[in-house]
């Protein structure tokens, strides 16, 4: 039997279904039928940190070489008979995946013909076809792929950072691996990979648009093939607190320079809830939204500019960290101003209006990311992969308080436990 | 439900609303249109910056960007870009739609008065914009033009453009060079600013959740007050055919080279045969099932991404691809074959219809955005303005075999741009 349940916004008048469906797999139908589109995300909880995990029952961890998480993605589009895209074509879905540190998904957008384009999408993504020659087929693709973001800089400062700040966290690991890790892929790894992680009770299928749902349930019934309850461990080695070093500095092809001022986090526990999220996303916009003295004063100062400047909550399983960046022509100085500021609001607490501007601020983009299904789909399906609830982080921004958010920067946001990544200009 | 609204307020000045409920936004912009000429792309482009920095009402950005932050994170911006020959100077403000404020604010009716505020009303210090705001746009926008530099696909591809349009205004980059921008002095901008209001066509766009009427009765005032006259034309060069091919080489420190191809489609709006364009460059290029994507990248592997573009108001499609530096000969015979392929018809029906069913998706999509439909109308300003994507499409699904044949063999080749990296590797 299928457990269907309704939920609905406390703010907004939307809602979703949320479906336990008999196969195993949690299905979630976000209708918005004034929508031409219907977007579709499926998911599994599986990413490019997945390199060691252990099966419940089984003796010995299985590991496998980085950046499989992503080839396997590139080759599910495969299958005997010919690849999805030209299957979608037939629907004019517009089709894609993407794999990101601890999730892989695999989407399409459609205006007409949305359950043939359903159908698609779970037929394939249930049936791995992998040969040797289609695996070596992909080397060279994805190793274009991985070229390409090596002269990225945005990445490079990124992928710096995480490396100076983690010892032994994969997080620290490229997406896609290595040209010489994914060497090293074979049919046989990808099977192994597969039959673990594309279990569908780990995984999420989340269908937001112009949809009815009893036909949603009704394709799931008929293609989704029941699965055996499984669990899976992520296996990490033991992660120091303390970060691997304060300051890294790469040179690469760019006009200008660029940061990212990462402090890490303890992690070693469970998730944090959406309440620590919103708690955290609220401090991050008080001490550095556009409206704050920070701001103004890194700007004024030349050291930011207002297209590249940000901050984010960068965390998932086992790591977590916030992450300022943007372009700089002192990256140093913009990390000191930072950090200096972050020690000022430690002392005397946050600002009562910057609270409020914070919380009102990330409350109306809570809002307005709801205008596109996209978003919807694929925030449903992170959420819910990270067992989380989608509505709950507009409600924990809009309930949120300030001694809470004060209270997050007892543990996080410590000068000792931060790194500076730099890239510069060749010369 | 929709409901579209199109006004002419005064001389070169038209308003069109697009009210409609599905979205939990309001989005709101005034476009001038300029022509592009060397002499004014940089002062143009730094106007609408420095604008919505601050106004008479709003002396000080950090205040102004708190008042936004209070109505829930409204978003008050400009961009700049080209549409064919013309120079496109957008201010606009976002926010959520009033019905979802926390606290009973009016958000649209404020978005309208902030904008008019900025547009009409600036701050100025002994007769002039303030030299700290002017000190500061000019110094974002020199780095706005580096973070474009940095990123190594959309310079390949500007350096193209710039190259195959060398003496057409579309050849000018948008907002002008890092020198010219550099040079920039504060005391002609009065003048600028002053032209602009009076002289230049504007398209004023309102999309979304709010009521028109008082948004249009705001900016009707506002220009009647300036007594505008009939605002200058501009024209659109539309280049038929390449007269040789140029091959430009640059070298740079990276890791993967970049190829870019600029044809010359001989068909650009209000061409009738546009649409036939439009399907012919999806086929060739446009979409996981074209030609490029099937031959250069999945069977070749030359390259993680092969594609094309095409610009129906210069005529113009561009190929763009990141490959190694070794195998840049091969791919550009690989793409011209697959373009003789066009040519000579050897494409089946189902190619045919996915193209089709392809372009049809992404314009019935473009409805559920206000973005999108902000963007379509502003493109459309040089052809039919009234045409929306749904009548559009209808034209595609009607364009016949032999009319692709046709399209693709009015191309020629104009320009060969390659970015060649040394090939070292940086990991």
């Amino acid at each position: 039997m299928n457990d269907i349940k309704e939920v609905r916004s406390a703010h907004l008048d939307d809602f979703y279904y949320k479906v336990k469906h008999q196969s195993g797999l949690t299905v979630y139908i976000y209708p918005k039928n004034k929508n031409n589109s219907t977007y579709a995300v499926f998911g599994t909880k599986y990413g490019s940190i997945d390199n060691c995990f252990k099966i419940a029952g089984e003796k010995e961890p299985h590991k496998v070489p980085d950046g499989i998480a992503h080839y396997l993605e590139h080759k599910l589009f495969e299958s005997e008979d010919g690849d999805a895209f030209a299957r979608y074509a037939k629907t004019g879905a517009s089709a894609n995946a993407y794999t990101s540190f601890y999730n892989t998904c695999y989407l399409f957008s459609c205006t007409q013909n949305v359950y043939e384009s359903l159908e698609i999408l779970l037929d394939f993504v249930q049936s791995p076809y992998f040969t040797k020659e289609t695996v070596q087929k992909e080397q060279g693709i994805i190793g274009q792929e991985i070229k390409m973001y090596d002269d990225d800089p945005q990445w490079c400062v990124l992928f710096d950072l995480l490396e100076a700040m983690y010892h032994n966290h994969p997080v620290k690991n490229d997406i896609a691996g290595t040209v010489a890790s994914i060497a090293r892929i074979t049919p046989e790894l990808l099977y192994e990979c597969y039959n673990t992680f594309y279990n569908l009770n780990n995984m999420v299928l989340c269908v937001a648009g112009n949809v009815d749902a009893e036909k949603v349930i009704a394709m799931c019934d008929k293609m989704l093939k029941p699965s055996k309850p499984i669990r899976i461990d992520r296996i990490f080695e033991e992660e120091p607190r303390h970060i691997v070093r304060a300051r890294v500095e790469k040179k690469l092809a760019v006009a200008s320079p660029m940061f990212n001022l990462g402090f890490k986090e303890d992690a070693g526990g469970p998730m944090a809830g959406v309440e620590k999220v919103a708690r955290t996303d609220i401090l991050l916009e008080a001490l550095a939204g556009d409206f704050t003295k920070l701001y103004r004063s890194l700007l004024d100062k030349g050291l930011i500019n207002e297209n590249t400047f940000g901050k984010e909550y960068f965390e998932g399983p086992g790591f977590a960290s916030v992450i300022f960046g943007g372009d700089s022509k002192d990256p140093d100085a913009a990390a000191e101003e930072i950090k200096k500021e972050i020690e000022r609001v430690r002392r005397e607490g946050i600002d009562a209006a910057d609270f409020r501007m914070a919380q009102k601020s990330l409350y109306g983009h809570s809002v307005s990311a709801l205008n596109d299904v996209g978003n919807i789909a694929n925030s449903l399906a992170a959420l819910s992969l990270s067992g989380r609830d989608f509505f709950g982080y507009i409600d924990a921004i809009a309930d949120a308080d300030i001694d809470g958010v004060n209270a997050r920067l007892e543990t996080q946001l410590m000068p000792e436990y931060s790194s500076l990544s730099v890239v510069k200009p060749f010369g | 439900m929709t409901e579209i609204q199109q006004q002419s307020v005064c001389g070169g000045v038209n308003f069109r609303s697009i009210k409609d409920s599905r979205f939990k936004t309001v989005r709101m912009s005034v476009n001038f249109m300029q022509p592009l000429s060397e002499a004014t792309a940089a002062p143009n482009a730094v106007l609408p910056y420095l604008l919505t920095r601050t106004s008479r009402r709003y002396p000080d950005l950090t205040k102004l960007n708190g008042h936004l932050a209070e109505l829930y994170g409204a978003q008050l911006d400009a961009y700049v870009f080209k549409l064919g020959d013309v120079q496109v100077l957008s201010i606009f403000a976002s926010g959520i739609a009033d019905k979802y404020s926390l606290g009973g604010e009016k958000v649209s009716e404020e978005l309208s008065k902030l904008l008019c505020s900025v547009i009409f009303d600036p701050l100025f210090e002994n007769g002039m914009f303030p030299k700290d705001g002017f000190e500061q746009e000019r110094r974002q926008l020199m780095e706005k033009i580096d973070a474009e530099y940095n990123d190594k696909r959309t310079y390949a591809f500007l350096r193209c453009a710039g190259i195959m349009c060398k003496g057409e205004p579309y050849g000018i980059p948008r907002c002008g060079t890092k020198k010219d921008i550099e040079n920039l002095r504060l005391e002609n901008l009065n003048k600028v600013w002053s032209s602009l209001i009076h002289n230049a066509k504007a398209e004023i766009m309102v999309v979304g959740d709010c009521d028109p009427v008082p948004v249009y009765d705001e900016f009707s005032a506002a220009f009647h007050n300036l007594g505008r006259a009939e605002a200058q034309d501009y024209t659109n060069k539309v280049v038929k055919a390449a007269a040789d091919v140029k091959n430009i080489t640059e070298k740079q420190n990276v890791t993967q080279s970049k190829l870019v191809l600029g044809f010359r489609t001989g068909c650009a709006e209000p061409d009738v045969n546009v649409p036939a364009a439009k399907l012919m460059n999806v086929l060739f290029g446009g979409s996981p099932n074209s030609k490029l994507f099937l031959n250069v990248r999945e069977k070749l592997s030359l390259c993680y991404y092969c594609s094309s573009l095409y610009d129906p108001l210069k005529g113009i499609i561009f190929v763009q691809s990141g490959v190694e530096t070794k195998n840049i000969k091969s791919a550009q015979t690989e793409i011209l074959k697959q373009l003789d392929e066009v040519k000579k018809g050897n494409f089946t029906d189902e190619e045919l219809n996915a193209a089709k069913l392809s372009i049809c998706n992404s314009y019935r999509t473009i409805a559920d955005s206000p973005d999108g439909l902000e963007g379509w109308y502003l493109s459309k300003t040089f052809s039919d303005p009234a045409e929306d994507p749904e009548e559009e499409a209808e034209k595609v699904r009607a364009v016949t075999r032999e009319e692709v044949i046709k399209a693709a063999g009015k191309m020629t080749l104009d320009t060969v741009y390659a970015l060649e990296g040394s090939g070292a590797e940086n990991k």
